[in-house]
């Protein structure tokens, strides 16, 4: 009855993700369109964000509850793919829902009959669940690793030194942008956001200005309404979200100072009790503050502070001495533009000391200009903070006809910057690879999680219990050093590859020439800019060693006009790696990394590949349920280019597509791709796990338990409070 | 703590556009902007059952405001439309029907809405270039050296708002004035950063029209027995000023957020009171003469300062303080302790004046660029839409010399570029579509959809059931009136075209404005005398019906992008 129960949730789940997908799946891709949301206070929101859709639902169902709850928790790692997670999911569940089904009517084909029946055995959807964890975990970093890493471009015209050349980064904004802004503004946007990107960054800009940028976006944007989207522009320096108080106009650099709290002393401080004995006591204690501020600003003055910032309203008698001694002031900033400041200058506070006016104010910063902007008869203030080594600040103004339209811009563009961040990551792949022989043996599950690569060696050591334990060992540590010394010379996936492809062979063949021979070849890789390396199929069969690596011949080809490094493997290595691995014995933790900057061409490219591979994993897999799962993975792949080219006709409608792909995967000629634009890997991969976490959530739970009353507080401290 | 309430799931509807519902709300609501437009539009008055005053407008800034639309895709339009005015003033009503009539011909249509998005996007962009290249033939230059053109633009202004009420000389008259104030704010010897002033609407309800004026400076308003009081002390000449911006009443400052105890016997009243006699003291021994204050002063500080022959005036309020800070060149002080004699300023006079049963203080600067419009109106509601008026009208002259053109008005504008559109999509289809994936046929149908939206638009502008005629030549507006007979000799009928740069008395070819005229190329390149031609043109702001025109193709491609709305009806 339990399994009953538990299908009947499939049987719900499915259910609710297909109301979900009717709605997401008319804003996805290039082709999908707007949806207005009103709020009950009246706002009306414009979006194509599925998050934001997703959001205003106010669904009650548990279930769609819980999706949602995933989806945005996806969000907030990458901000993107919420459409494709819900589109995906329901392909899953459909798969899933189709097996169970067919148990039932058990009328079908022999193999899916021999397939269903162990299905049948240990229908426990608990299991099930378990399953696809262990899926997600092993089998897709394996295939990841193994065999989609050659297919993958970068984004980066030189992987070395991680530049970005505009027209890549352009084909990418504008393939994210198709998905998020309305159709009107794609191009604009795209290219609203590229500017910004080239004139923010240096040469020395990494990974932290994303990091910047993300955190600070809300600061790093005004939105004006009442002018076409098309007034939007760029300008240079930090714009704050307020005017000045005080408004003192000078020309060259400008000194600023920042504080925390009132500059007029306060005439009592918390904690603290004044006692008044007389009028003419508190009439002193007047004078000495109004003398102090007095002589505060005058000092100010003196060290040729020129603006005043401060997070905190002042009092009149420190805006009307500001504005005497020559200072501007802006008041009431908020926490975060103050962060922000102290971010990009390392502007910190302004602390006075007792004895303030002997010394000299040290923590004061130079900025170019500052002087008012009116946007739109309303005016803001205008800062042109220094650049630092790796941020020059620059600001968007945003315009639109309405306040949700330039909303909807500005969570695109916040989007576009968490995309980058997380496309500028490396991404950490670990695995199992299993001698293929063994399947009698227990299944992949000893392989406890291993997402953190600092507890590899432990488990390492736990997992090997082949004969050949020791050298494995030792054949691990080295080919680790190996590999963190490829993640410091170069992104290149391939290099990785061949490297998994002779250890596990055996250690002895690992020598110290050998090291250094690959070393050499990643060296030459990463030299040339434009490279395409050819691996030649015999010399891998030949019992493939670091040697034998090395002398495979190599064609580099430079291409002057090719912007993305193309790293094209033969697709013929695929049997040859299943040779080795069958001649080998031993397990092993492999532990790679997707370089930064993996890129694939837009248009449902990842999802064929991956189910390309899924499927010829399936068909080698000795274990029923593992072939299972990763059928109807590899199956509900191929829900999302489906609804990408639902509009299309013709030579380029999905089935011709999708012909033409596995044809071109199984002569292993390169994919023609019809469209321009470039999506990030590591996002549709972390897509990829998110949403496999989110049904194994859903299958894992048996019974949903409705109450009806007010949530409680919990609370620890209450106990003690009350004695 | 939380507020918990039950959530209601929100309603969630597919293609909102093609429901008979919206459809109906969209043309009642077009129906009500489209029958304001123009100077012979028809008035509408809003009465709020809940109470506030009764409103009679034509204007799109009042009319939205007061109005309540409740279905999302309305909101979006009005909201639209409202930044809009908010941002430029004019052009609102304009803005609302082209948005409407591009809406309502492209749904006649059925193409797809990409389709048709990227079509529109394309015909904006050749609207908007040839409103902006020398080319352009319904543009005219700005010469300053002249008011004729500025007069024009008002008199455009204060004609197309019939619920001002005004008459033919009163028109003339509000323009003359509305021009004299924008003048008198800018400063005399500008360099290259020129700060407008600003003119202050002071209301005088009840009076004749003829007896509003303008003045230079500021004009603070009092009762009788006020100014009575500080007649006696009246000075004449320049005057030394000192500006407060904060209270001079004797409160206590912030104690700050320990606790203060006082003594028994002690009054901080007297001490605070103590410090405003010493200012007061002070402000005697700098020969200060006028003092102002933005809050409340201390009677017993206003009776030392008149006692000295020191005019004091408090409760001046924030909306003035940064003119008068302008005008007397203060600096407003926030001190009670000593104040440097820098933040003093000056005025050249001080006068009182009276003007119907209001009195006035009136400060002359030497040389400011503030100053005060005294408007007259009959009753409120055509006061309100008068000074609402005059702000656009303002607002507008402001924005024209930044980009000194201006179009032609009385619809010639749109019936032009209606006639440029069609021409170009006709002889030159190519150039427009570059590769986009459409076909000619998709932009023939959609400029054509465009066009007849900009033509409609022109035809709003005739609410008697007139005839509507465009000639071959030009492409200007003409219309006849309605009972006219039906003759051959349109010439006989017309007189001048709607912006009244052409007459009728040339060879001109004619054709009914809704009808389908075979394209004709309209003639680019205005005559350079055109621009001096006439003092009786009816022009309208570049920059405001620029952006009006890329605001509502912006809002309809919005609009035709939606797919589905989800209302929360919580």
């Amino acid at each position: 009855p339990s399994s009953m129960a538990a299908a009947a949730s499939v049987k719900a789940a499915l259910q609710v993700a297909e109301v979900l997908e009717t709605i997401v799946s008319c804003c996805v891709g290039p082709e999908g369109r707007q949806v207005l949301c009103t709020k009950p206070t009246g706002d009306v929101l414009l979006s194509r964000d599925g998050g934001r859709l997703l959001g205003a639902l106010h669904l009650e169902h548990p279930v769609a509850r819980m999706i949602v709850a995933c989806v945005s928790s996806h969000l907030k790692k990458t901000g993107d793919g919420a459409k494709t997670f819900i589109i995906f999911l329901c392909h899953l569940l459909r798969g899933l829902h189709a097996i169970t089904d067919r148990e039932k009517d058990s009328l079908i084909c022999e193999n899916i009959q021999t397939h269903g029946r162990h299905w049948k055995n240990c229908c426990q959807w608990k299991f099930i669940s378990q399953r696809l964890l262990v899926f997600q975990t092993q089998t897709l970093d394996c295939i990841m690793d193994q065999y989609l890493s050659r297919h993958f471009l970068s984004i980066f015209s030189s992987a070395k030194e991680r530049t970005l050349s505009r027209s890549s980064l352009e084909s990418l904004l504008e393939a994210y942008f198709c998905g998020r802004v309305g159709r009107n503004n794609q191009k604009f946007i795209s290219q609203l956001m590229c500017d910004y990107f080239f004139k923010c960054m240096t040469c020395e800009s990494g990974i932290d200005v994303f990091e910047l940028v993300d955190d600070c976006f809300v600061e790093l944007n005004v939105g004006v309404t009442g002018l076409p989207v098309s007034d939007s522009r760029i300008v240079a320096g930090l714009v704050l979200h307020r005017d000045f108080s005080v408004y003192c106009p000078a020309d060259g650099d400008i000194r600023i100072v920042m504080v925390t709290e009132t500059i007029q002393p306060p005439f009592s401080t918390s904690g603290s009790e004044f006692i008044l004995n007389s009028e003419a006591q508190f009439q002193t204690s007047q004078f000495w503050i109004m003398e102090r501020t007095k002589a505060i600003m005058k000092h100010l003055h003196s060290q040729n502070v020129k603006l005043l910032l401060s997070s905190v309203k002042q009092p009149d008698l420190v805006t009307y001495y500001a504005g005497l001694n020559g200072i501007s002031v802006v008041e009431s900033l908020s926490s975060s533009e103050v962060s922000l400041i102290q971010r990009i200058i390392g502007l910190s506070p302004l602390v006075l000391p007792q004895d303030f006016s002997q010394r000299e104010i040290s923590n004061t910063a130079l900025v170019k200009f500052c002087k008012p902007l009116i946007l739109r008869s309303k005016t803001y203030v205008h800062l042109g903070l220094a650049s630092t080594r790796t941020f020059i600040p620059h600001c968007i103004v945003l315009c639109g006809p309405v306040q949700g339209l330039i909303e909807q811009h500005e969570g695109a563009l916040h989007g576009a910057f968490k995309m980058l961040r997380q496309l500028f990551k490396d991404l950490d792949l670990n695995y199992l690879t299993e001698a293929k022989d063994q399947s009698d043996t227990s299944s992949p599950l000893i392989s406890t999680n291993s997402r953190e690569s600092n507890q590899l060696p432990e488990i390492g050591n736990g997992s090997l219990q082949s004969p050949c334990q020791d050298t494995a060992v030792k054949n691990k540590d080295k080919w680790e050093k190996t590999q963190t010394y490829l993640k410091v010379n170069s992104n290149l996936v391939v290099s990785n590859v061949e490297l998994e492809t002779y250890i596990p062979c055996s250690t002895a063949k690992l020598t110290p020439t050998g090291t250094f021979q690959t070393d050499e070849t990643v060296r030459c890789l990463s030299l040339g800019k434009y490279t395409i390396i050819d691996n030649c199929e015999p010399l891998i069969e030949s019992n493939s060693t670091v040697n034998s690596t090395t002398e495979n011949t190599m064609i580099e080809i430079s291409y002057e006009n090719l912007q993305v490094t193309k790293i094209a493997g033969k697709g013929s290595m695929l049997p040859v790696r299943c040779k080795l691995l069958d001649v080998c014995t031993s397990r092993n933790y492999c532990s790679s990394s997707m370089s930064a900057g993996c890129v694939l061409p837009v248009g449902g490219n990842f999802e064929i590949l991956l189910h390309y591979y899924l499927l010829n994993y399936a068909k080698k897999c000795q274990q029923s349920e593992e072939s299972m799962i990763s059928m109807i993975v590899a199956n509900a792949l191929l829900g999302i280019p489906k609804v990408l080219y639902k509009s299309k006709k013709g030579n380029y409608s999905f089935p011709q597509v999708y012909i033409r792909a596995l044809h071109a995967l199984q002569t292993n000629q390169p994919l023609v791709s019809s469209q321009t634009g470039l999506e990030s890997v590591a996002g549709k991969y972390q897509l990829l796990t998110s949403v496999l976490q989110c049904l194994s959530k859903i299958l894992s739970i048996d019974l949903v338990i409705n109450v009806k009353r007010q949530p409680q507080k919990v609370c620890d401290q209450d106990s003690e409070d009350e004695l | 703590m939380t507020r918990l309430e039950a959530k209601k799931p929100s309603l969630c509807k597919s293609e909102p556009l093609t429901s008979e519902r919206v459809k109906a709300t969209l043309s009642v609501w077009k129906g009500i902007v489209s029958s304001c437009y123009g100077p012979s539009g028809r008035l509408k008055q809003l009465h709020n059952g809940l109470g506030g005053c009764v409103c009679t407008t034509s204007q799109s800034s009042a009319l939205l405001r007061h109005l309540s639309v409740t279905h999302p895709i309305l909101k979006i339009l009005t909201t639209s439309v409202q930044n809009h005015v908010s941002c430029f003033s004019d052009c609102g009503l304009f803005t609302a029907i082209l948005c409407c009539n591009l809406i309502e011909n492209v749904q006649r249509i059925g193409l797809t809405p990409t389709t048709v998005i990227k079509l529109n996007k394309h015909l904006l962009r050749l609207c908007t270039n040839y409103l902006k290249s020398e080319a352009c033939g319904c543009r005219l230059p700005v010469d300053f050296g002249s008011t004729q053109i500025l007069l024009c633009l008002v008199r455009s202004i204060l004609t197309s708002k019939p619920a001002s009420m005004l008459t033919r000389k009163e028109i003339d008259h509000i323009s003359a004035l509305v021009l004299k104030a924008f003048l008198l704010t800018i400063p005399e010897n500008a360099g290259d950063h020129v700060i407008l002033g600003k003119s202050i609407i002071v209301p005088l309800k009840g009076q004749r029209v003829i007896d509003s004026t303008v003045l230079p400076g500021i004009l603070i308003e009092m009762s009788e027995v006020q100014l009575m009081k500080l007649l006696p002390i009246k000075k004449s000449g320049a005057l030394k000023v000192a500006l407060f911006c904060t209270t001079l009443s004797g409160d206590l400052s912030d104690p700050g957020e320990g606790t203060v105890v006082v003594s028994c016997g002690v009054s901080l009243e007297n001490a605070v009171l103590d410090q405003l006699l010493h200012l007061g003291r002070q402000l005697i021994s700098d020969h200060v003469d006028l003092v102002l204050c933005q809050k409340v002063i201390h009677p017993s500080l206003k009776q030392l300062l008149s006692v000295h022959r020191i005019i004091a005036i408090d409760r001046i309020g924030v909306a003035l303080m940064e003119p008068l800070s302008k005008v007397t060149g203060t600096q407003p002080i926030g001190s009670l302790g000593s104040i440097s004699p820098s933040s003093y300023g000056s005025v050249k006079d001080l006068c009182t004046a009276k003007f119907g049963s209001k009195h006035f203080f009136h400060l002359i600067p030497n040389e400011a660029t503030i100053c005060s419009l005294l408007l007259c109106n009959r009753n409120d509601t055509a006061w309100d839409e008068l000074k609402l008026t005059c702000q656009t009208a303002l607002h507008v002259l402001q924005l024209t010399i930044k980009e000194p053109w201006v179009l032609l008005g009385g619809g010639c504008t749109e019936t032009h570029l209606a006639a440029y559109i069609r021409h170009k999509t006709h002889n030159e289809p190519e150039s427009i579509l570059k590769d986009d994936g459409c076909t000619q046929t998709e932009l023939h149908l959609i400029a054509e959809a465009f066009c007849s939206a900009l033509e409609s638009l022109a035809a709003s502008l005739e609410h008697d059931g007139g005839e509507i005629l465009t000639d071959m030549k030009y492409g200007h507006f003409w219309s006849v009136q309605a009972d006219s007979p039906s003759v051959v000799n349109w010439p006989d009928l017309l007189s001048r075209c709607g912006c009244g740069l052409y007459n009728s008395r040339e060879e001109l070819g004619w054709s009914f404005l809704r009808s389908t005229c075979r394209p004709f190329t309209p003639q680019t390149c205005l005559p350079h005398e055109a621009a001096g031609s006439g003092s009786n043109l009816t022009v309208d702001c570049l920059t405001a019906k620029l952006s009006g025109l890329e605001v509502a193709v912006e809002t309809a491609n919005l609009i035709l992008d939606l797919s589905y709305v989800i209302e929360d009806k919580n």
